[in-house]
């Protein structure tokens, strides 16, 4: 007999908890309210920035190139998780398989290459600084990259692939590349998303399509879902889950056109639209 | 290709060019199209319950390894498998050390392809093992045509890109939610999660012994009956009327593998929740 032994006591190997786990229904809202507490921020000094495949990316080396340096500026200041859209080559994908019948969760996979080609593209244009193109399979790395290099590439699709939910309304993927790169942040408790874009921030209409949209430089995600826009900024999922997050409890939409945004927002500067949980 | 001349975005042709994915009307336009494909219309979805039917060992799983041996000789199955106590002790440390729901999704997953693997050595006889989830969604109707079944991990691939709850920590998509997003998207005959109840009751069977079975039952009916628990992940009643393919499941007793036997001939010998 080993001191082992001696101490080995099964019913005090869980804690009161654990044991409820094991014996109670995770359906259990009592349970599940048990569950709730402090989260660790793993990840605290992490940016996660995401780069518009649409609205920035798509545009070519006007719009991407003058970026791609400023990012290069900011790594000696900033870590970075940089992820990408999929934009105009998924629309062309999503169509051809809307007019085939194909399920959602195939249209998943489709965006996903789209935003893999994105992140390959990105990652070619900072290779010189040794910034890392990282696949999901590695994301056990990614704190090491950060460390090291200060910035890693990924592709923002979450990678639900056929596991993808259907809409509430329509066939396209409710989980895009908005979700993804802030489900990232929020589980990694980074310091900050911040979504690249081409428009100053979130305004009332499309301003592309609308002279009379107006700006909004803040808001909360309730009142913003209960505007019920015709159209959105992000993904509405990114408003839903903000809402229910432990620690990245706002995000910022910013006109990554305009060079010297992103350092700014970087850097904490009230700069293009705040949308807050609450 | 073409450049806009007021957003000076460069388009590719197609239906969804130049217009914002987030647009309401453009996405209820996107269900005008064809009837959505069905990948595997001739097989079944059946989620083996982890703590209910696989943790019991050789006493509940040999009978039921036998049903679904039986079955194979007639229908094509994919077989998903839960977690069950272990899932439950690495949240319980998990939770402790304060990880995120993220986490605790990527750490459950290790547990259902255990079991996943337990119940592919019991089925390996019939030619049916567990895939590996790298390449299972990709590789499944050339898998199917060769064997008359596999086994997945019933758990979703999001892992780290699990959602937050809406109350406390633990991940809302587990292994019922996995099998139901593989039926759905696959486009299967019918999904059946086998457990060790006979079905939902009016309260939990385990402390009410008077509690009720309810044999058949909407998402809305049951939604407003606000149970204080279920036998399944609450998060179907979100994705089922959603489902474009599949839209019912059917809660089987596996204790009892003549139910399963039944389920699959189409049988109502469980609960049956409805879509709509």
């Amino acid at each position: 007999m080993n001191d082992f032994a001696d101490d080995y006591r099964p019913d005090q190997l869980l804690s009161d908890l654990g044991k409820r786990l094991v014996s109670g229904s995770l359906t259990d809202r009592q349970l599940l309210a048990q569950t709730a507490g402090p989260v660790q921020q793993l990840l605290p000094d992490a940016n996660v920035v995401k780069i518009g495949g649409q609205s920035v990316i798509d545009r070519g080396g006007k719009a991407l190139l003058p970026l791609v340096e400023e990012i290069a500026g900011n790594l000696a200041q900033h870590q970075m998780i940089l992820g990408t859209g999929a934009g105009t080559r998924a629309r062309h994908a999503y169509s051809v398989a809307l007019d085939l019948g194909l399920p959602t969760g195939v249209m998943s996979v489709l965006g996903t290459f789209v935003s893999m080609q994105n992140a390959r593209m990105l990652h070619y244009l900072l290779a010189k600084h040794g910034i890392p193109f990282i696949e999901p399979v590695q994301f056990p790395q990614l704190p090491l990259y950060l460390v090291e290099r200060r910035a890693v590439v990924f592709f923002g699709m979450p990678p639900y692939t056929f596991w993808q939910q259907n809409p509430a309304v329509g066939r396209i993927p409710p989980h895009r590349t908005d979700t993804g790169s802030y489900l990232v942040s929020e589980v990694f408790g980074a310091r900050s998303m911040i979504y690249v874009k081409d428009e100053d921030g979130l305004y009332t209409a499309d301003p592309k399509k609308d002279r009379n949209a107006t700006f909004i430089p803040r808001i909360t995600a309730g009142e913003l879902l209960a505007l019920d826009l015709q159209d959105l900024v992000v993904e509405r999922a990114v408003l839903e889950l903000m809402q229910n997050a432990q620690h990245r409890r706002s995000i910022r939409v910013i006109n990554g056109l305009v060079p010297g945004n992103l350092s700014r927002a970087l850097a904490g500067e009230d700069v293009g639209t705040l949308i807050t949980a609450e | 290709m073409r450049e806009d001349p007021t957003s000076r975005r460069h388009h590719v042709d197609s239906l969804l060019m130049r217009e914002s994915l987030l647009d309401k009307d453009l996405m209820a336009a996107t269900d005008e199209h064809a009837p959505v494909v069905r990948m595997l219309a001739d097989a079944h979805v059946v989620k083996v319950g982890g703590r209910s039917i696989i943790d019991r060992g050789r006493q509940a799983l040999f009978p039921l390894a036998a049903a679904l041996g039986r079955a194979l000789e007639e229908h094509r199955l994919i077989i998903g498998t839960g977690g069950g106590v272990r899932s439950r002790h690495v949240f319980s440390i998990g939770l402790d050390l304060g990880l995120p729901t993220g986490v605790l999704a990527q750490l459950a997953i290790a547990d259902a392809l255990g079991n996943a693997h337990i119940l592919g050595t019991l089925l390996a006889p019939y030619g049916v093992v567990a895939i590996p989830p790298e390449i299972f969604g990709h590789l499944l109707p050339f898998f199917l045509k060769g064997a008359p079944g596999v086994i997945m991990n019933g758990d979703p691939p999001y892992s780290i890109w699990e959602h937050p709850p809406g109350i406390g920590r633990i991940p809302p998509h587990r292994t019922d939610a996995g099998s139901y997003l593989t039926a759905e998207c696959f486009g299967c005959k019918s999904l059946i999660l086998v457990k060790d109840v006979d079905g939902l009751f009016d309260a939990d069977p385990a402390e009410h012994p008077e509690a009720r079975l309810i044999r058949e039952i909407d998402v809305a009916e049951l939604k407003a009956m606000d149970l204080a628990s279920l036998p399944f992940d609450e998060v179907l009643l979100d994705l089922l009327p959603r489902g474009r393919l599949v839209k019912r499941f059917q809660i089987i007793n596996g204790l009892h593998p003549e139910r399963l036997t039944r389920a699959l001939a189409g049988e109502h010998v469980g609960t049956i929740v409805h879509a709509d």
